[in-house]
């Protein structure tokens, strides 16, 4: 029961980063029906600018290492202004072209920024911090400790995770819910003709969609990067993971991308607890197999609900 | 009067690209004395044809599937690895011969092609191309695990058939497997054409263009759309069958997610829902990597990432500048209309917030055509069209 838990614990936090990035590619289709393959890149990107504000070296100059939280912040603007260069710059002139057009020009830039990543930082693994301890009122929050809740531990890190993973859950809610801005950016996912007759500059809320999807995936690229080591590859496996999440909450809901995220980080790490030697004496299945494992769940899962958990069926007019 | 100049014609441009394919690729190089003539193609070159051959084969049947039938697909890669798989196996573990296993590999690629399409009668758009993306990130891992059958990571080495004994001293190895591998793709591109140009390729285009309409037309979407999904299998399980006489060897790694999602921008950047982009696709995506030796030679300071990165811009390049791939530019320069590249670059500017005057419209074939792109050319997603939302 206790090894249950843990596992629970820990599918939660990698379940929380995927629902990061899902909830990124998610705000990137919602509104222009583009799958973004460079989600996972533009994370791993900014995560690199974040880790040469902390440690010093920044392209190649030497500065004063900033503290995580400010590289934090910092990292978040230049996020969102990359997003915002990319829509005006790269996907503006594709818009309106077929999807298949736009999808191969996020795999450009997927390849763009993997191999400017390399290129700049080459490929060796660097360490990336995990968020320093602070000491509010005799208390003890992030650090290397561990939180005792009960029958089972939690990593002060894959609480972080989870903290700022729902605190950006609830901005975004809020953001949408109950901003004018928020509200535009809906109307504009919904229809794009209607919400430009009611005076919404359409292209602005692209661009600010892009820049907001950008920043959710850097951060989901910071929260990751402890655990996995900086390095250009690093993203992949998150963004399939994520592409699955988004997939299975539904493409057009992003409480669906975090419901998604979750699940599939529970399920991810409970197959791979418990089909071990240990556990399942089959040879036809092992723990190796428990990215196929989840992949088979989430078809099946579109196999009774085509367009996801929580997605919208999208009806045509003919 | 014209009808047979222009037969003459056609008959003088399949000579020449006949002698092209069949005497000038494969044995240019064994002309003593042309020296170091830019077009004569040496033995790594003929190699290169030969890949491009073979790619070519599974992007004529990718293209069937996304590009006429409107169906996506990036597991692809899968369907190679299982018609791959399938002919090593016969040969490395039954000893069949190597032609047989060609066909086999086909049709069983095809069987299986089959069996993915019928779950994927009910989706559509991203949730189609996340569950073939699946498909072709699982079958590493399940080839390595059931290594009773696939022999796991060491993968499994096939010779590759030598020259037939009548052949013997005419051909080497290398140009035998490229003409292996050059006939083939004829004969799949002659049954992608007239699939295209039958009922069958008909109906494939209907259901892409509408559904709804096409079933009003009588056309059982259900049948077609499954149906393209087993012949685009066929074509890929017959490029592993190919693939694995060409190469000699296949293991997990050889059908990894990025052949797959290669698979896909090869018939993007070639043209959608076009037979000569399907091939020309395939030429520019084994021709890349040679920007790599052409960079070398300049002695730029640029590290080994230079042509990844200068491969990822072109790739951005081509679509804002080329919106229906190498095809669609040929096509246009063929009809003697301005390329779309002129109205894309000021379309371009004018998007990003500059506004360039371009010399559109004194160009041949005027503005009419250009100034409406989008009616022409494939619209091959189905996400592309209205949607509406149905709560509201």
């Amino acid at each position: 029961m206790e090894l249950f838990l843990q596992q629970v614990m820990t599918g939660l936090a990698t379940g929380s980063v995927y629902g990061l990035v899902a909830l990124a590619i998610v705000l990137i289709y919602r509104s222009t029906d583009v799958i973004n393959f460079a989600q996972g890149e533009m994370a791993m990107f900014t995560t690199f600018f974040a880790w040469m504000l902390i440690d010093g070296s920044f392209l190649g100059f030497h500065i004063h290492p900033l503290h995580f939280w400010i590289a934090f912040a910092l990292t978040l603007v230049f996020a969102a202004t990359m997003g915002a260069l990319l829509e005006r710059i790269v996907i503006r002139p594709v818009e309106g072209r077929p999807i298949l057009t736009i999808v191969i020009v996020t795999l450009g830039l997927f390849s763009i920024f993997n191999n400017l990543a390399t290129w700049s930082w080459g490929g060796i693994p660097k360490a990336f911090p995990a968020p320093p301890e602070i000491h509010v009122t005799g208390i003890t929050f992030f650090g290397d400790g561990a939180l005792d809740i009960g029958p089972t531990v939690i990593s002060y890190h894959d609480l972080t995770i989870m903290v700022v993973a729902v605190g950006i859950m609830l901005a975004l809610y809020v953001f949408f819910q109950y901003t004018p801005i928020g509200l535009a950016m809906r109307g504009t996912a919904q229809n794009p003709v209607a919400a430009r007759l009611m005076g919404i500059h359409v292209g602005n809320i692209l661009t600010l969609g892009w820049a907001l999807s950008a920043l959710v995936g850097a951060v989901g690229g910071m929260m990751i990067a402890p655990l996995v080591l900086l390095q250009p590859p690093m993203m992949m496996g998150v963004l399939l993971y994520a592409f699955a999440a988004a997939v299975l909450g539904g493409m057009d809901s992003p409480p669906g991308a975090v419901v998604g995220g979750l699940t599939l980080g529970i399920v991810e790490n409970l197959v791979g607890t418990y089909t071990t030697e240990e556990y399942l004496h089959v040879d036809w299945f092992g723990p190796e197999m428990k990215l196929t494992a989840a992949l088979v769940v989430i078809v099946l899962v579109l196999l009774i609900r085509p367009t996801g958990l929580f997605g919208r069926r999208a009806l045509r007019r003919v | 009067m014209l009808r047979p100049i222009i037969a003459r014609r056609k008959l003088l441009a399949f000579a020449l690209l006949a002698f092209f394919l069949f005497y000038w690729i494969p044995f240019s190089h064994v002309f003593p004395g042309w020296g170091p003539f830019p077009l004569q193609f040496g033995s790594y070159r003929v190699f290169q044809a030969t890949t491009i051959a073979m790619w070519a084969i599974v992007a004529l049947g990718l293209n069937l599937l996304t590009g006429y039938n409107g169906q996506i697909s990036l597991g692809h890669g899968a369907f190679v690895a299982v018609g791959g798989y399938t002919a090593a196996i016969l040969m490395f573990d039954h000893g069949w011969p190597f032609w047989a296993t060609i066909p086999v590999a086909g049709f069983m690629t095809g069987t299986v092609g089959f069996l993915v399409g019928v779950p994927a009668l009910r989706l559509t758009g991203p949730y189609l191309a996340i569950a073939t993306l699946a498909l072709a990130i699982s079958t590493p891992q399940i080839l390595l695990k059931y290594e009773g059958l696939t022999h796991g990571s060491q993968g499994i080495n096939v010779n590759s058939p030598p020259p037939p004994a009548v052949l013997d001293g005419v051909l080497n190895q290398t140009q035998w497997l490229y003409f292996l591998a050059l006939v083939i793709a004829i004969i799949m591109t002659i049954i992608a054409w007239n699939i295209v140009r039958s009922r069958v390729g008909r109906a494939f285009v209907a259901i892409r263009d509408s559904e709804i309409a096409a079933q009003a037309m009588g056309i059982s979407v259900p049948r077609f759309k499954t149906m393209a999904f087993a012949i685009s299998a066929f074509f890929a399980g017959i490029c592993g069958g190919v693939y694995v006489q060409v190469i000699g060897f296949v293991s997990p790694r050889s059908f990894d997610v990025l052949q797959s999602i290669n698979y896909l921008t090869t018939i993007v950047v070639g043209g959608l829902a076009s037979i000569l982009g399907s091939i020309l696709g395939a030429a520019v995506f084994v021709l890349v990597p040679e920007v790599n030796s052409l960079l070398e030679g300049l002695h730029l300071p640029a590290a080994d990432q230079a042509p990844d990165v200068l491969y990822g811009a072109s790739l951005i390049l081509v679509m804002i500048f080329m919106p229906y791939g190498f095809a669609g530019f040929i096509r246009r320069v063929g009809r003697l209309q301005p390329p779309l590249v002129m109205q894309s670059f000021s379309d371009f500017f004018g998007q990003i917030g500059l506004r360039v005057r371009t010399a559109r419209s004194v160009l041949p074939g005027g503005s009419g055509g250009a100034s409406t792109p989008r009616k022409e050319g494939p619209r091959p997603d189905a996400s592309d069209r209205e949607k509406e939302d149905g709560s509201s």
